[in-house]
């Protein structure tokens, strides 16, 4: 029996052995790799940005997945926190599920370290967990009166008296949802807030997910989508770019999306560095794993194909 | 009798209602809903709590009286809903509690445990089975390995054809499939709904006929 006959009937133990240590030795010896943004992420990006400042435009994320899914979808929440953060949009957070509520806790938590100066209720507002039954009746009822439909925040204050809300009453305002889940992100949004109300709506999804989502994005009824890990990436890499941009003194000096700018190889980060502090780039630490972990298994398809072949071969040759 | 014509009277009434307010955008209209439907189902929600809990209660509680196979199991739900619900209710649910400190130290690793089996699964049923047997075969496999370059920064290193044609391949053919693939679910949604909205499909129900 060769080497090919052998992969063959390659015992999947080898396979479990080889995908553990493609995943494990990327992450204990990180590297630079370039991250090239897609269109589906920068018009994410470009939106949001586009609210910076502003009293009366804010950003609703919604967490629909437990912690099963945290290492693709935790990312996207962090990066796109600390994308609101950094340029003071005003940003609420919502969940249906009682196993996506820590989760929430967790990522304003984790961003809040860098920006000790933001204020929950001033700057973002948790509107926490609300029973699933109440998700239609809220994802409407936002529609005519945000204060109203949720009532209440997650530390039980009456949401109408919130300093955050002064400017915001409907979709109008809150004109952009962002749902995050594991399977079908989006679907009541896009369906209910952007029907009947012209929210814009964007979803984050896990990468086997993501493919589910191409007919919606051309449709209109999605702004974009950050899909699986690759999809954190970008928009870490976006947010480092553009919104956590620093002149040459080390001063904050945000900047405005630039195609050319995303394209040019100097600006590219060094995530090995200290510069970026370390929740800000695990999308961009993990690619490094899934990148080898590709590699391999598209290293395993083709001597498997090889292999087959050169069976083939041979039973043809014997008749 | 009324066991059946009640509920099937309530569904098909609130069935018309719901679809008149979802087409007829006049005040009335919504002001059934914001004004009469949205605090019905505020007061109505908890109970769906209760009745969860009551399900789960008998289901398991029954497993451990009767020590059916696997019952030490059941003792181990009810200690987590007994102890997530107290930690929760006692101190809170913000971070630093007993509470997040359940989520942090058993909810997370378990559920990432679980979900990061999946790359081992994928990565060994992509082995077996992306064999270029057949012509179709064979395009799922091209297609496979571009998607599978085109996602990573590697792909594009190479050449900026690998990223272009995941692309294509996510916008065109993967774009058409699905959207059928939708299309057909609902047609097969609407279809379903007015057999029900008009009393024909009644399995919900239960009981069978």
């Amino acid at each position: 029996m060769n080497f090919f006959d052998k992969l063959q009937h390659l015992d999947r133990r080898w396979i479990y052995l080889v995908v553990a240590l493609a995943i494990i030795i990327p992450f204990l010896i990180p590297f630079n790799q370039r991250t090239y943004t897609t269109e589906p992420v920068e018009n994410i990006y470009q939106l949001l940005d586009s609210y910076k400042g502003s009293d009366e435009r804010a950003l609703l994320m919604v967490f629909s997945h437990d912690a099963g899914t945290m290492p693709e979808l935790f990312p996207m929440e962090v990066a796109v926190l600390r994308h609101c953060f950094l340029r003071k949009i005003k940003v609420f957070t919502l969940c249906f599920t009682p196993t996506a509520e820590p989760i929430m806790t967790m990522a304003i938590e984790e961003v809040k370290i860098e920006f000790p100066d933001i204020e929950s209720g001033v700057d973002y507002c948790n509107f926490g967990y609300k029973p699933y039954a109440l998700y239609m009746p809220i994802v409407l009822g936002m529609g005519d009166d945000i204060a109203e439909a949720v009532e209440t925040d997650a530390e039980g204050r009456n949401i109408a008296e919130l300093p955050i809300m002064e400017g915001i009453v409907n979709y109008n305002e809150m004109n952009f949802v962002m749902e995050f889940s594991a399977s079908s992100a989006g679907y009541m949004w896009y369906t209910f807030a952007r029907a009947r109300f012209g929210a814009n709506v964007a979803a984050g999804i896990t990468a086997v997910m993501a493919a589910d989502q191409y007919p919606f994005i051309q449709s209109g009824q999605l702004v974009g989508i950050l899909g699986g890990l690759k999809g954190a990436a970008e928009y870490e890499e976006l947010v480092d770019i553009f919104a956590a941009h620093e002149n040459e003194q080390g001063e904050p000096a945000p900047r405005e999306f630039s195609r050319a700018i995303v394209m040019d190889a100097d600006e590219a980060i060094d995530i090995t560095s200290d510069s970026v502090p370390y929740e800000f780039k695990k999308a961009r630490l993990g690619m490094n794993a899934q990148t080898v972990a590709h590699v391999m298994i598209i290293v395993f398809i083709l001597l498997g194909n090889i292999g087959f072949f050169l069976q083939r071969r041979k039973e043809k040759r014997m008749g | 009798m009324f066991k059946r014509q009640i509920p099937l009277m309530i569904v098909i009434i609130l069935g018309f209602i719901f679809v008149a307010h979802s087409f007829i955008p006049a005040k009335i209209s919504q002001d059934f809903y914001f004004e009469w439907y949205q605090p019905w189902v505020k007061a109505m929600s908890p109970f769906a709590v209760i009745l969860g809990i009551m399900s789960l209660v008998m289901v398991h509680g029954t497993k451990i009286k009767r020590k059916a196979p696997n019952w030490p199991y059941s003792l181990v739900i009810f200690a987590g809903l007994i102890a997530t619900a107290a930690f929760g209710f006692i101190w809170g649910r913000q971070a630093g509690t007993p509470y997040m400190w359940m989520f942090e130290n058993v909810q997370m690793p378990l559920g990432a445990t679980m979900f990061s089996l999946l790359a081992f699964y994928i990565a060994s049923a992509a082995y077996k089975a992306f064999r270029a047997r057949s012509p179709e075969a064979t395009v799922l496999l091209i297609a496979a390995v571009i998607v599978m370059l085109g996602r990573i920064p590697l792909g594009a290193a190479i050449t900026h054809w690998i990223p272009d044609s995941t692309t294509w391949i996510l916008n065109v053919p993967n774009l058409a499939a699905k959207r059928g693939i939708a299309l057909g679910v609902g047609l097969g949604m609407v279809a379903t709904s007015l057999k029900i909205i008009l009393g024909i499909e009644r399995t919900y129900l239960g009981g069978g006929e």
